[in-house]
């Protein structure tokens, strides 16, 4: 986005103060890497970044194979064999957890940046033009911003239809409700960064509005994007599997956590694990991007130095 | 048509999850069953889900209704133990070709009112009933009396946007009152299982108090019917808001009284929670209990719990007609029958509260084999493979398993769906619909190409019922499409043989035809599983599912 960035890498080693003038991103970043909260986010994030490319690394079992499934062996606690027990189908509940991860990260992933460039786009036009392309941009965002995210998102998986449904229709549903949310965001920090001194100065030298937006605006206005963008993340891994938990989201016989938990729920006393294995990798998918928002939130918010 | 769609079993489950989430154990679930009597006059408490409508019987097709009313009313005939049908109100029910019916009744039986029962309120009742203008539940029961096509025009075209031609006939041309206790029938057809029918809700007398001016039902009785059973309505009951419905007993009853003074039905949305009430002693009876408490509740009430086969059978059935190609052919239904493993989805899925199915006609009547059925539905991958190949099998593209989604069905569902993918290697295809008349209006219209499942709850005990109307050419619930002359011709004959003994050798016949066919593939029979506290005893449960309340006594 901005050369400001490319920074980072080369001179992340020792303290940059002494060498060059600190820039907000390298300041960030030195304080993000003596940051406890950031490098178990970031391990975290690691595994299951890793686990939902190569699943096969973590599982000798394929759980999209259903021979791997025996019904007679349905419902066991936690044995050397299926180390979280299986499920009411006789599934290795390990596998299928691993497997699920893939789900999770990609609804994640993608929901995070349609809304991401869509909001911040048109966050960007509405905060720099002002005027009539700040009422409409804005009023439109403020209708969407009306309805209930988990509501709205539900009425439009019904309507695609279960036998649309899928990882796609997820992420449009989550997207269109969710993207007047960054554009706010996005507004108000280039809105304030636009009556600053050196705008104001590269102005009056001439540059015309794509180069002061790009150039001059949105590196000083893409900070509390990011942190908002992150901590999303966690919030649309959560909203997949509440979603696919309520039989709208994803559908066998593809994988997801929240599916699984649905699935347990009715014979939680005989078998807990099936149940309690997938909300514990929910919660700790959704933990480790919160806590990754938090750190970067941390890190680039100079009110907080 | 009493295809359902185990609507009670989900809305137990659905609730336990809120539970789960809400409370995490403790404190114990609102108890809408708690009442503040004293001991001496309590009366004997009986779970039932919400009855569909008001308390009449014609209006009457599901169970919760059922139960009520039949400790109100009784009907011309009962069953024994066998299900063979005994007379209670008739004295006789005779026939010579079959089709012309004289039924005399017993003098002596009395409304609640005071009023006699005699013919005229059964024919008034049933007339009523068969009117299609009513909209009763039960109206179809009503077709097979003569007259009954003449009330009931057939609509040309569905749903569609034609209507209907008009009704030619208020009354059943087909019922005669001869005198006060005699009345006779005939029927569209012969039907020697005639009589096995009339101890059904919908054949329940009704008075004359029944009738308003109009000639229709009143709301009043609704609330409070005026029957000629054992017990009697203590107060008007207001559906919908009332979550009790209380009884006293008949002391004019003419047979001998009921063993208790009064029985309550107590509204449940929750099978978990009322079977918690009813081991804190707060409810006395469950016809019916969640499934997961099967395994505990055997080892826990001992000889308090009741299990015994119940008339329900679970199929997967097939558009045999305008289905996928391996809907049409008779050898990959039965390849994927063979890949079925019923014995382990029963077990598994439900804890031993079904059990595999190996014939068409139900356990709990008089036709049954044991293993009719044979190698078609037995458990055998490598020749169901075998078959499925030989046949074209791998070509017929993926197989649909469609099912409705708010019954309880996804299990049991996918446990096939695993079996079929696994076992013939083919790509399956779970499709959850939200309701149970999506898939059948889908099906009327030919637009449903894969399995469905479906379910088939008997209406009287007779094996013609688990035949004639899901698999006769125009019966109202075939949904498969199965036509077929020579399954027709032993159904006629069968029908037509002087006494239901005489004519099961023809129903089983009919019965091989199917099995050869297999239009439906049969997947389980279902278990009645109940359960009492220990403040009453001999608790039995008849074919209907119904308890037989007026034999229960305080333990």
């Amino acid at each position: 986005m901005s050369d400001t960035l490319t920074e980072q890498k080369p001179k992340s080693v020792k303290p940059p103060k002494q060498k060059k003038p600190a820039s907000l991103w390298s300041d960030a970043w030195y304080d993000l890497r003596r940051s406890k909260v950031f490098i178990i986010a970031a391990v975290m994030i690691a595994v299951l970044v890793v686990m939902s490319i190569i699943p096969g690394l973590f599982s000798s079992v394929n759980a999209f194979d259903p021979s791997t499934c025996d019904l007679t062996k349905a419902r066991q606690g936690v044995s050397g064999l299926h180390w979280f027990g299986t499920d009411n189908q006789g599934c290795d509940t390990y596998s299928r957890v691993i497997y699920g991860a893939r789900i999770s990260i990609m609804v994640g992933v993608f929901s995070t940046l349609v809304t991401t460039l869509i909001g911040g786009l048109l966050g960007l036009l509405a905060g720099f033009y002002g005027r009539w392309t700040d009422t409409i941009l804005s009023r439109v965002a403020e209708i969407f911003f009306a309805i209930p995210s988990t509501l709205g998102a539900l009425l439009i998986l019904a309507l695609v239809g279960r036998d649309n449904a899928g990882i796609w229709t997820v992420v449009l549903a989550l997207s269109v409700l969710a993207w007047p949310m960054v554009l706010r965001i996005m507004r108000a920090a280039v809105m304030s960064a636009k009556s600053q001194d050196y705008v104001l100065a590269a102005r009056a030298l001439g540059a015309g509005p794509g180069r002061l937006m790009s150039r001059h605006i949105l590196p000083n206005a893409v900070a509390p994007v990011i942190v908002v963008a992150t901590m999303n993340m966690g919030v649309f891994i959560a909203a997949e599997a509440a979603l696919s938990f309520l039989g709208v989201g994803i559908q066998s016989p593809d994988i997801s956590w929240g599916l699984m938990i649905a699935d347990a729920r009715n014979r939680f006393l005989q078998a807990p694990e099936a149940l309690l294995f997938p909300a514990l990798f929910l919660s700790l998918t959704v933990l480790a991007f919160v806590m990754l928002g938090d750190a970067v939130r941390d890190a680039l918010d100079p009110k907080l130095r | 048509m009493r295809v359902f769609k185990g609507a009670q079993i989900i809305a137990g489950t659905a609730v336990l999850a809120l539970g789960l989430a809400a409370c995490g154990g403790g404190e114990e679930a609102p108890n809408p069953a708690a009442g503040g009597e004293g001991s001496a006059a309590a009366p004997i408490v009986v779970e039932i889900a919400e009855p569909q409508h008001e308390l009449v019987p014609g209006n009457t097709a599901e169970t919760s209704g059922a139960e009520v009313l039949n400790a109100l009313f009784i009907g011309l005939v009962n069953y024994d133990a066998d299900k063979k049908p005994i007379n209670q109100i008739a004295e006789s029910i005779t026939s010579d070709d079959q089709t012309n019916w004289t039924i005399k009744l017993k003098d002596g039986y009395k409304f609640h009112d005071g009023t006699p029962v005699d013919a005229q309120s059964f024919v008034d009742s049933w007339n009523y009933t068969a009117n299609g203008a009513n909209a009763y539940e039960a109206n179809y029961f009503m077709g097979s009396i003569a007259g009954y096509g003449e009330m009931n025009p057939v609509d040309p075209d569905g749903d569609g946007p034609k209507a209907a031609p008009a009704a030619t006939a208020t009354t059943l041309s087909g019922l005669k009152v001869v005198d006060p206790l005699t009345f006779t029938v005939q029927l569209a057809n012969p039907f020697s299982g005639f009589p096995t029918m009339l101890g059904y809700t919908a054949f329940y007398p009704m008075p004359k108090a029944a009738f308003g001016p109009d000639g229709k039902v009143t709301a009043a009785y609704g609330e409070s019917p005026i029957g000629n059973g054992p017990f009697k309505m203590a107060k008007p009951w207001k559906r919908g808001v009332e979550t009790r419905i209380s009884l006293v007993r008949n002391d004019d009853y003419a047979e001998a009284k009921a063993k208790v003074e009064a029985v309550d039905f107590a509204i449940y949305t929750d099978l978990n929670t009322a079977y918690r009430d009813l081991q804190a002693g707060n409810i006395d009876i469950m016809d019916q209990l969640p499934a997961e408490v099967i395994a505990s509740a055997k080892a826990e009430l001992g000889d308090r719990y009741i299990e015994q086969p119940s008339s329900g059978i679970g199929y997967l059935g097939f558009p045999t007609k305008v289905g996928a190609d391996y809907a049409k052919s008779a050898e990959l239904r039965k390849a994927i029958s063979m890949a079925i493993d019923r014995k382990t989805i029963t077990e598994q899925v439900f804890s031993g509260t079904r059990v595999p199915a190996d014939d068409f006609i139900s356990p709990v009547v008089a036709g049954y084999r044991q293993g009719a059925c044979g190698e078609a539905c037995t458990y055998d991958p490598v020749k169901a493979k075998e078959l499925w190949d030989a046949n074209g099998g791998p070509q017929a593209g993926s197989i649909e398993l469609g099912y409705n989604a708010d019954g309880g069905h996804k299990e049991w569902i996918e446990a096939v769906a695993n079996n079929l993918r696994t076992n013939l290697g083919a790509t399956v295809e779970p499709k959850p619909v939200e309701k149970f008349a999506t898939i059948l209006d889908d099906l009327g219209a030919d637009k449903w190409k894969g399995l469905f499942r479906m379910a088939w709850i008997m209406d009287y005990p007779s094996p013609e019922n688990y035949l004639k109307p899901i698999f006769a050419a125009n019966a109202g619930s075939n949904y498969s499409g199965f036509n077929n002359k020579e399954f027709e011709e032993l159904l006629k004959k069968a029908d037509s043989a002087p006494t239901v003994e005489e004519g099961i050798a023809s129903y089983q016949a009919a019965d091989d035809i199917l099995l050869k066919e297999l239009p439906y593939i049969p997947v389980y029979f279902y278990q009645t599983n109940g359960a009492f506290s220990s403040n009453v005893k001999n608790v039995k449960i008849d074919p209907f599912e119904r308890i037989e309340i007026a034999n229960v006594e305080r333990a």
